[in-house]
């Protein structure tokens, strides 16, 4: 039990930190209100010039956009982006000088930090619902869309991790997170559902690991991808996961015995 | 059994030599040329329970990387290291459970929280059984004046109070060993004492190992038994304070103040280092001229006032080693 205290108590901290920003919070519910509006809207236009296709009905559409966006409340975090701005000003040297495990430290922190935005899908879906209306599906495919959302979070913390370990070598990570960002927004489906890409691009980008952090949780949801196809689509979440871990174990293990704190 | 061990420790950094100038900036992208620089050399220090050792050194020396070799953050390129029976870069966490670490430069407490909460956070890490807390917290706050600021944000805390708060949260869990660097850097002359009567105190009454990294040699005065004297990567001196002084502190200044103008002002083995006014500071080296019969010559030519002598200070002593190098005035000391 001992073991398991510091990270739940770091994981309290972040918690409360994330709450004093308090302008912060509302801004961010603020602006998911504005983009849930305007993709209503980018939707709507597009579908009465018939430029939809059939895969997906306009509800449809606006419902995998708001999910979507409800769904970036988490998932734009970097949960670990600590890491970076530790090393980068050397402070990471008093946390290897505690005994506790320093990944998991990051981690701890990053799901209290994610756990606090998480409360805010809760207004923010309540408040969405007053601009748009959303279908919601049957209690069986929401159990498996939670799930595949879950899945795709740990494909997202993993990446994200890996991509701050770099940040052992380089120590600044900035123009490579803005890269991968740019990819997900464009590979991930979170602003155009993949199912709008040519049929031939659609069988390769379902394989990346971006489709199974955003796509595959929201077209869960809107039921493209079917019964019949859960088996399939989890298990490809779960690989990334896999790879993504133990990406994560080598990057930690190779960087962290580059520590050479800057300065003192 | 010694609680700090340490043979032949070597570190070398490796590091990017940059070219001068844009084009030079611009070639470093492409091709890198690494040059090898040797932080600590020879390292070879042993230190019983219950020591306190001043580590001093010029800046670059080579004190904090010691310090973070001891601390396992830092893998030696070479040499063995022992802390309480444990290599401290392969047993990191075990080892941490052993020291306590304070910082000038940085700060192990959390920002954003109020400083009895990052306490509560230092406690959950370290399980510290809660009578156990409550009595150091006691302690702690007594010595170091505590309550005042114990609800407030660190982030609001004056340097003094933080680094109080620092101290605090390194001793929480009773650490056997304790290393301390530049612990009093920027502190006014109440904080500084008041952290000194601190390190004493555990010191004495807890049998803490302590070692001391300082520019501020009235740490070393007030707190130091031994010193060990690092200059670039080497150690040069390892041994009593009072040592260097009678080996290094050969030359004190007689202070005369003149009650009438006096022409001449030269005296054997004596240098004039200063005249203000009617005041006249004459420096002599003791071992050559007694300031009895000093005293007396200049008594002898001119009329005088007043008079005091004016003992090296360890600053001077330090400074001239830093300077000179160890080996080139006094015999090499054993051990």
């Amino acid at each position: 039990m001992t073991a398991v205290r510091p990270y739940f108590e770091f994981a309290k901290v972040a918690f409360s930190r994330e709450a004093t920003y308090r302008f912060e919070v509302f801004t961010s519910i603020g602006s998911l209100l504005v983009r849930v509006y305007l993709f209503r809207m980018v939707w709507t236009a597009l579908y009465f010039h018939n430029a939809g296709i059939r895969e997906l009905t306009l509800a449809e559409a606006i419902t995998y956009s708001t999910v979507a966006l409800l769904m970036s409340l988490v998932m734009d975090i970097d949960q670990t982006r600590l890491l970076v701005s530790k090393l980068d000003d050397g402070s990471i040297a008093m946390d290897f000088m505690k005994p506790i495990s320093v990944p998991l430290y990051f981690f701890s922190d990053g799901t209290g930090e994610v756990s606090f935005h998480a409360l805010l899908i809760v207004p923010s879906l309540i408040l969405a619902l007053f601009i748009v209306h959303i279908q919601v599906p049957d209690p069986i495919v929401l159990c498996v869309f939670f799930l595949s959302f879950f899945l795709g979070y740990l494909v997202g913390l993993l990446m994200n991790f890996c991509l701050n370990c770099i940040a052992f070598w380089t120590l600044e990570i900035q123009a490579m997170q803005l890269i991968v960002t740019w990819i997900t927004d464009l590979l991930g489906g979170e602003v155009i559902p993949l199912v709008f890409f040519p049929p031939l691009v659609q069988g390769f980008i379902y394989f990346l690991p971006f489709a199974a952090m955003y796509s595959t949780p929201v077209l869960i949801y809107v039921g493209v991808i079917g019964p019949d196809e859960y088996l399939r689509a989890l298990l490809l979440q779960a690989v990334w996961i896999v790879v993504f871990g133990i990406g994560a174990v080598l990057m930690w293990r190779f960087g962290s015995r580059r520590v050479v704190v800057q300065g003192g | 059994m010694p609680i700090i061990e340490t043979h032949r420790l070597r570190k070398v950094f490796r590091s990017v030599e940059r070219q001068p100038g844009v084009g030079g900036a611009l070639r470093s992208l492409f091709s890198r040329q690494y040059v090898d620089k040797v932080a600590v050399e020879d390292v070879n220090l042993t230190m019983e329970t219950g020591e306190l050792v001043g580590y001093i050194g010029p800046n670059g020396a080579g004190k904090s990387t010691t310090i973070k070799m001891l601390t396992g953050i830092l893998v030696p390129t070479s040499g063995d290291i022992r802390v309480a029976g444990i290599v401290p870069y392969q047993k990191r966490k075990e080892n941490a459970r052993n020291i306590g670490v304070v910082f000038g430069q940085r700060s192990q407490l959390y920002w954003d929280l109020p400083l009895r909460e990052s306490f509560e956070l230092l406690r959950a890490i370290y399980a510290v059984p809660r009578p156990k807390y409550e009595a150091n917290m006691a302690f702690f706050s007594e010595i170091l004046d505590l309550d005042e600021f114990m609800t407030t944000p660190v982030r609001q805390l004056s340097l003094g109070q933080r680094m109080r708060g620092d101290f605090a949260a390194a001793m929480l869990h009773d650490p056997p060993i304790v290393y301390l660097d530049e612990p009093t850097i920027g502190l006014d002359v109440v904080a500084k004492e008041a952290i000194r009567t601190f390190i004493a105190k555990v010191n004495e009454e807890r049998g803490t190992t302590v070692i001391l990294t300082t520019h501020d040699l009235a740490d070393v005065e007030r707190l130091c038994n031994r010193i060990v004297l690092i200059d670039d990567g080497r150690i040069v001196y390892d041994g009593a304070l009072e040592r260097l002084r009678m080996e290094y502190g050969t030359h004190r200044t007689l202070v005369v103040t003149l009650a009438d103008t006096c022409e001449d002002l030269s005296f054997p083995h004596t240098e004039l280092v200063e005249q203000e006014a009617n005041v006249v500071h004459l420096k002599f080296d003791r071992r050559k001229i007694t300031a009895e019969h000093l005293l007396r010559l200049v008594t002898e030519r001119c009329t005088i006032s007043d008079v005091s002598i004016v003992e090296p200070e360890m600053e001077d002593i330090i400074r001239r080693i830093y300077l000179e190098g160890y080996r080139t005035q006094a015999p090499t000391p054993a051990s």
